[in-house]
Parts: C-alpha cells; sequence; structure tokens
C-alpha cells in the first residue's frame, strides 16, 4: 500500500481537507487523506452526560496543550497574548468550531486598494460566491436572506432561534439604531441530508450529539468516502518529501503504533490549518529548501494573522433561558465592520452575541468573587444563573511579518516531530478596535437593559482563528502559493487552508477557507492535463 | 470494586471536618430549597476527585487538620463543634496559612453541587443531560428587524 503512489494525498481532514476530498471525488482519481485524528463518535459528546459542562476543562477544551489527547501536538504559543485553540480529528477543528458560518464581504478581498492596508487577494468575492453557494447546501446553512451589511444570498435552512436573549439584545440594538442580524450558521434547523434538526442543546463548542451542526465529518466526508475517499486515520505527517524531479513524491508518516511510513503521491494537498501547515512545511527540509520546503519567499510561517476576541457580559434582571440554543449562534452585527477612520483605527469588526451558561459554568465564572462561598452564595449564584449574557467581539488582524509560525527547538510532540512555536504582538490597531468594541458592547448590553457590565480584551484563549502564514498571490516573491493555491516552487503541491488567507476579515473564517478550496478543486479540475507547467 | 465501596483517603476526623467546611463553602438555602454542600454528601465527590488527582490530597488534609487545629485553639476540640460564624473566620484564615486548600475545595465543590440531580431539580431544570431531549425554541419575533430592513447597503463595493 505505502510504496504505490496515490493520485492526489490530502494532508488534514478538518474543513479544507473534506471539502476538497468531496470535490475531487468525481474525478475518480486515488484520493487519500491523512489524518492525526480519528472518527468521534458523537453519542460520546459530553452533552450526553451529566458532567458535561466541565468537560471542557478536560477532554473537549479547545488548547492541544492541555486536552490531553494522543493526536494532539504541543504549540508554544508562550510568547503571544492569544493561545492556540484546534481540535485534531476527522472534521477538525469543526467538531468543536461553534459554526457560525458568514461571508467575507467583497471589500475584505481588496483591503489595500479600498484602505491601503494588508494587500488585496488574488481572487474576489465575485469569483467565490458561486463556491460559498455550494459550501452552503453541503454543510447546511441556516440564515435570513435581506441582510443590508452583506451582498445578498440565500439560505437552505430558516435561521437559528433567536430565543429570550436573542430578542433581548435585538431590543438593545434597536434602541441604539444599530445593525443586527440573525447569524449565518451551519446548524440544521431541520431535518436536512440525513441530519437531524437541532434540538438546542447548546454548547456546540463541545461537538454536537445530535449531528445538527455542520461539522465535516456529518457533512462532506461521509459523501466523499461513499465515492471512494480512503481517510487514513492516526496519521502524522512529518514531512513533504521532494523527489529528483523538483516536485513533491509523497510524505514521511508515523501511523497509529508510532511506526514509520511513506505513502508517494502525484499531487500533495496540506489542509492542517494556519499552525499546522508552516510547522509541516518548514519541518520539511531539503538540500534545494533549506529553510523549509516551498519558501523561497522566506514567507513560509509569517504574517500570522488571528481574530483578536473581546467578550462582553452583562447580568439581567429576568431570566433569559440562556442555557437553550446553539452557544455561539444567535444575532449578530456589523454596524462597526467597515473603515470609518474617525474611530481612531482602520478596517473593523462584527459583533456575535452569545447565549447563557449552565449552572456549573456559571458558578465557576463567579469564582473571582461575583458568586462567593458562605451565606451570600445563593443569593448571587440566583442573581446570575440564567441572567448572564453578552457578546464576543471578532475584530479584524492585519498581516504583519514579525508575527510568525517557527519551530520549536526544544518542543516535540509525541512522535518526536518538533512542534510549532507562536510569537505574536497585539497591533495597536487592533488594541483600538477592542477598546472601541468593548465601549459599544457595553452601550448595547445596557441599552437591552443589563447592569453589572465586565469585559476581556482581547480574550487569551480565542486563537480559533489560524490564518496567512502561507499567503496567496501572484508575486513569487510575495506570496507562497498562486491564485489558486499552487505553490509557487513546487508545482505539485497545494495549500488549500486558512494559511493562504492574505488578509483576515472580521468573521469567522470557516466558510470562506471551504468556499476558496471548492474554487482551487474546480481549477485544478479544469487543468488536469496541464497542471504542472 | 465499585467507586462507593473504595477505602476513604480521609480518617474520620477528617472526614466530619470536610463534610462542615463543605456546608460552609456552600450553605442550605435560608429558605432550605437549596441543600448544603455537606448534607449534600459531596465529601463523596470530593474524593472521587482525589482519587483522580492524588496531588491534592495533602493540600485537603492539611487543611482539614490545620481547621482542627484552630478550633482546638478557640476551646473547642474539633472544627465541626464551631458556630457557623467561628467556622467562616478559621477557613478565611486558612486561606493566608494554606493557600491552596480554599480555591481547590471551593472550585471542585462548585462542580459536584451545581451537577447534583437535586441541585439542578432544585434549579427548575431538567436532571439529565441536554441529549437526547434537547429544548423547545420558539423561532424568536423576527418582526424586531423592521427598522434594520431598512436600511440601504452598509457593505463597500469592490
Amino acid at each position: 500500500m505505502s510504496e504505490e503512489a496515490v493520485d492526489v494525498l490530502i494532508v488534514g481532514a478538518g474543513a479544507a481537507g473534506a471539502a476538497f476530498a468531496w470535490s475531487l471525488a468525481e474525478t475518480r482519481m486515488n484520493v487519500v487523506c491523512l489524518e492525526q485524528g480519528g472518527w468521534m463518535k458523537p453519542e460520546e459528546y459530553p452533552t450526553a452526560g451529566v458532567d458535561w459542562e466541565m468537560r471542557r476543562l478536560g477532554d473537549f477544551g479547545m488548547s492541544p496543550n492541555s486536552r490531553g489527547r494522543k493526536e494532539d501536538y504541543p504549540v508554544n504559543d508562550s510568547e503571544s497574548p492569544i493561545s492556540i485553540s484546534n481540535f485534531n480529528a476527522v472534521g477538525g477543528s469543526t467538531i468543536l468550531y461553534a459554526a457560525h458560518f458568514p461571508r467575507f464581504h467583497p471589500g475584505d478581498f481588496k483591503t489595500k486598494t479600498l484602505d491601503g492596508v494588508g494587500d488585496d487577494w488574488p481572487v474576489d468575492y465575485a469569483q467565490l460566491a458561486p463556491y460559498y453557494d455550494v459550501n452552503a447546501r453541503m454543510m447546511g446553512v441556516a440564515g435570513l436572506a435581506g441582510d443590508p451589511a452583506n451582498p445578498h444570498h440565500d439560505f437552505p435552512l430558516p435561521p437559528v432561534p433567536l430565543g429570550k436573549i436573542g430578542e433581548t439584545l435585538a431590543r438593545g440594538f434597536n434602541k441604539l439604531g444599530w445593525h443586527w442580524w440573525p447569524s449565518d450558521s451551519a446548524i440544521a434547523t431541520r431535518d436536512y441530508e440525513g441530519r437531524a434538526k437541532c434540538i438546542n442543546l447548546g454548547p456546540c463548542i463541545m461537538g454536537c450529539a445530535q449531528g445538527a451542526k455542520g461539522s465535516t465529518d456529518v457533512t462532506y466526508w461521509p459523501l466523499a468516502v461513499r465515492q471512494g475517499v480512503e481517510v487514513r486515520t492516526q496519521c502524522r505527517v512529518r514531512e513533504v518529501t521532494l523527489g529528483a524531479n523538483g516536485l513533491a513524491d509523497g510524505v514521511v508518516y508515523y501511523d497509529a503504533d508510532g511506526v514509520e511510513r511513506r505513502q508517494k503521491a502525484e499531487i500533495v494537498v496540506i489542509a492542517c490549518n494556519g499552525v499546522g501547515t508552516p510547522r509541516l512545511l518548514l519541518n520539511s527540509v531539503s538540500k534545494e529548501f533549506p529553510d523549509g520546503l516551498a519558501n523561497n519567499s522566506g514567507l513560509v510561517g509569517k504574517n500570522l494573522m488571528f481574530h483578536p476576541y473581546a467578550m462582553v457580559n452583562g447580568v439581567f434582571d429576568e431570566p433569559i433561558e440562556g442555557y437553550k440554543g446553539p452557544t455561539g449562534c444567535c444575532l449578530m452585527s456589523q454596524e462597526f465592520y467597515e473603515t470609518d477612520l474617525s474611530r481612531g483605527f482602520v478596517r473593523g469588526y462584527t459583533i456575535e452575541t452569545l447565549r447563557g451558561n449552565g449552572p456549573v459554568s456559571t458558578a465557576l465564572a463567579g469564582l473571582g468573587g461575583d458568586i462567593p462561598w458562605g451565606d451570600d452564595h445563593h443569593r448571587e449564584f440566583a442573581n446570575r444563573f440564567d441572567r448572564s449574557a453578552g457578546m464576543v467581539v471578532i475584530c479584524e488582524d492585519l498581516p504583519e511579518e514579525h508575527n510568525s509560525v517557527t519551530i520549536d527547538t526544544d518542543l516535540v510532540d509525541s512522535d518526536g516531530i518538533p512542534s510549532p512555536k507562536i510569537n505574536y504582538k497585539l497591533s495597536e490597531n487592533s488594541r483600538k478596535m477592542l477598546d472601541h468594541s468593548v465601549a459599544r458592547g457595553t452601550e448595547i448590553l445596557e441599552a437591552a437593559g443589563a447592569h453589572n457590565v465586565l469585559s476581556q480584551a482581547p480574550l487569551q484563549p480565542a486563537g480559533w482563528h489560524l490564518m496567512g502564514t502561507a499567503r496567496m498571490g501572484t508575486d513569487p516573491a510575495k506570496s507562497v502559493v498562486n491564485e489558486w493555491g499552487r505553490s509557487h516552487d513546487v508545482k505539485n503541491l497545494f495549500i488549500i487552508d486558512g494559511s493562504i488567507f492574505v488578509t483576515a476579515a472580521a468573521v469567522n473564517p470557516t466558510n470562506t477557507i471551504q468556499a476558496l478550496t471548492l474554487y482551487i478543486a474546480d481549477t485544478i479540475k479544469k487543468n488536469l492535463s496541464n497542471l504542472f507547467d | 470494586m465499585s467507586e462507593g465501596t473504595q477505602q476513604s483517603p480521609f480518617s474520620a476526623d477528617q472526614r466530619r471536618a470536610l463534610v462542615c467546611v463543605l456546608d460552609r463553602i456552600i450553605p442550605p438555602s435560608a429558605d432550605a430549597k437549596m441543600p448544603g454542600a455537606g448534607e449534600l454528601g459531596l465529601a463523596d465527590h470530593i474524593e472521587q476527585v482525589l482519587r483522580k488527582t492524588p496531588d491534592l490530597l495533602s493540600t485537603i488534609t492539611d487543611g482539614l487538620e490545620a481547621a482542627d487545629e484552630r478550633a482546638a485553639g478557640s476551646g473547642e476540640k474539633a472544627f465541626e463543634r464551631l458556630p457557623d460564624s467561628e467556622r467562616s473566620r478559621v477557613l478565611a484564615e486558612l486561606s493566608t496559612t494554606h493557600p491552596g486548600f480554599l480555591p481547590s475545595l471551593i472550585f471542585h465543590t462548585y462542580v459536584g453541587y451545581y451537577q447534583h440531580p437535586t441541585v439542578v431539580a432544585a434549579l427548575g431544570m431538567e436532571t439529565h443531560p441536554p441529549y437526547p431531549t434537547g429544548f423547545p425554541m420558539e423561532p424568536g419575533d423576527l418582526t424586531l428587524l423592521d427598522g434594520v430592513k431598512q436600511r440601504t447597503q452598509m457593505y463597500r463595493d469592490a
């Protein structure tokens, strides 16, 4: 098996790898995907047990450094105010994501032209729009058409319920005259394509036991596998190897038993996210590429972008039924999305309202003193349980070369593969944007009737969105891959995850990662006869 | 051997002190709707935690013994003999002399208490996990969007 070359080898079975595999499956090429995690069992997700809230601090935590799963690799993020969050499994980080599924705005692809910052992308909204539509159908996106903050797009499913908290916050937005709209959500609000409808379990961010959330293990992958794509799990890739002809000729990986294997391939596709992808490339050193594969530009690992997050929460006088409904999907506001320099910063942010917490999370959130031990405990708990809610604010980060992923000189994973190290500093522009967003978030909550408003900015464990570390572009000196994801340096090597983003926008990136992946896959299919020219 | 029949990591005196400490961390509510953490039996939960995190055992047992010692200094034989106000005072003092004791115990007490079926029911929630029944929800009042729908295009063409 391992000595025979496959046509297409995908590394990583997350959001991008799944969409790519499904798209390529129709070609009947021999497609194999190597994934360091395994298939999840939704019936074992936390909401199926009484200790569901606590597992967020354990095996369903966001940080690979504390989660304790064998398939995780450690990340040195000690030099960053934002720590890395991810998940390693078939489905990747979509297993834990909130499924908030907005699109980029047209202007997000032209920040240099419009605002003189970042760079313009080599693709634009119009090119990706058909692929956003396909992705909406494949992932099962719920929403409401007609949002004045976004180009018109339709939805296969009706929006998630606002709930009492959504209506309460909506009235706050309305009082201020500010934009809001039901969130675009990759959540089956009706039975959809074999997925049971959402039953409002609450914590989508610990996996969806119902299978209603659009994680790629229940959307793209079953279809891709049915069409012949092989997913090889518990296989961790160490390096991409280079043949004598200057093309990638396969990978070296460790299987579930830690045995070193080799898989040859005609085309290698990397989909390991904005940290895992540069790690793999930088670990793939050869005589031709002493600084890492496909790194003639020197930009592999550079320009790391997160979305700096703020969180603003308040306490309401009445119960808000906050533990019901998708945690991260309710309504969003893009009142402050487009550039207005009078605010003191360039670019902007999206506000995404959150629902509330269960009893354990409420109590633990009060450990700092809001819910004391002793005689006042019950009174203060009652004041907060089912009465606390708020929002996160997702700020656009701008590409800066000093924000980077490198290889740590000491840290290795369980197979001995060197781990990534994050060097990241929050920019002055992001700092001003966060401050502005906290002030506006406080206004919204107070207008909605909340008191005791508290905030955190930047939110430390919020490194969910990993972008920019192998950026796309037409100039090989200023980018790692071309306008359809192909390495400038290695003609049969493609990158399809958030690494290739040129800028970050101010929305969750998964929808755009997948639309871009589908676009790249289609371009490959159209150019099969001269793919390596 | 089941977890319930495993030997306690505490001596009888330590266990008695633990129950009293738990009842001080979360006492019964004045209206008696919410039980105290000690009377609820959360000492068993703490024992389970310590079996999984044995490194924490000495922090807890040292704190419990110190609580009894301080009670003796007050002229009582044990922490359990102190009135509530004195128990609170002793625990507050231990925050300085045994800094890991109370925060650890509070954390695990909060966790055990608020996932206990008796407490969950007292909060008015179903006692089973969210899955598979879930929660019914109405779509919500989308007429609240009427004003927003009147706005002109907010995004820039590019």
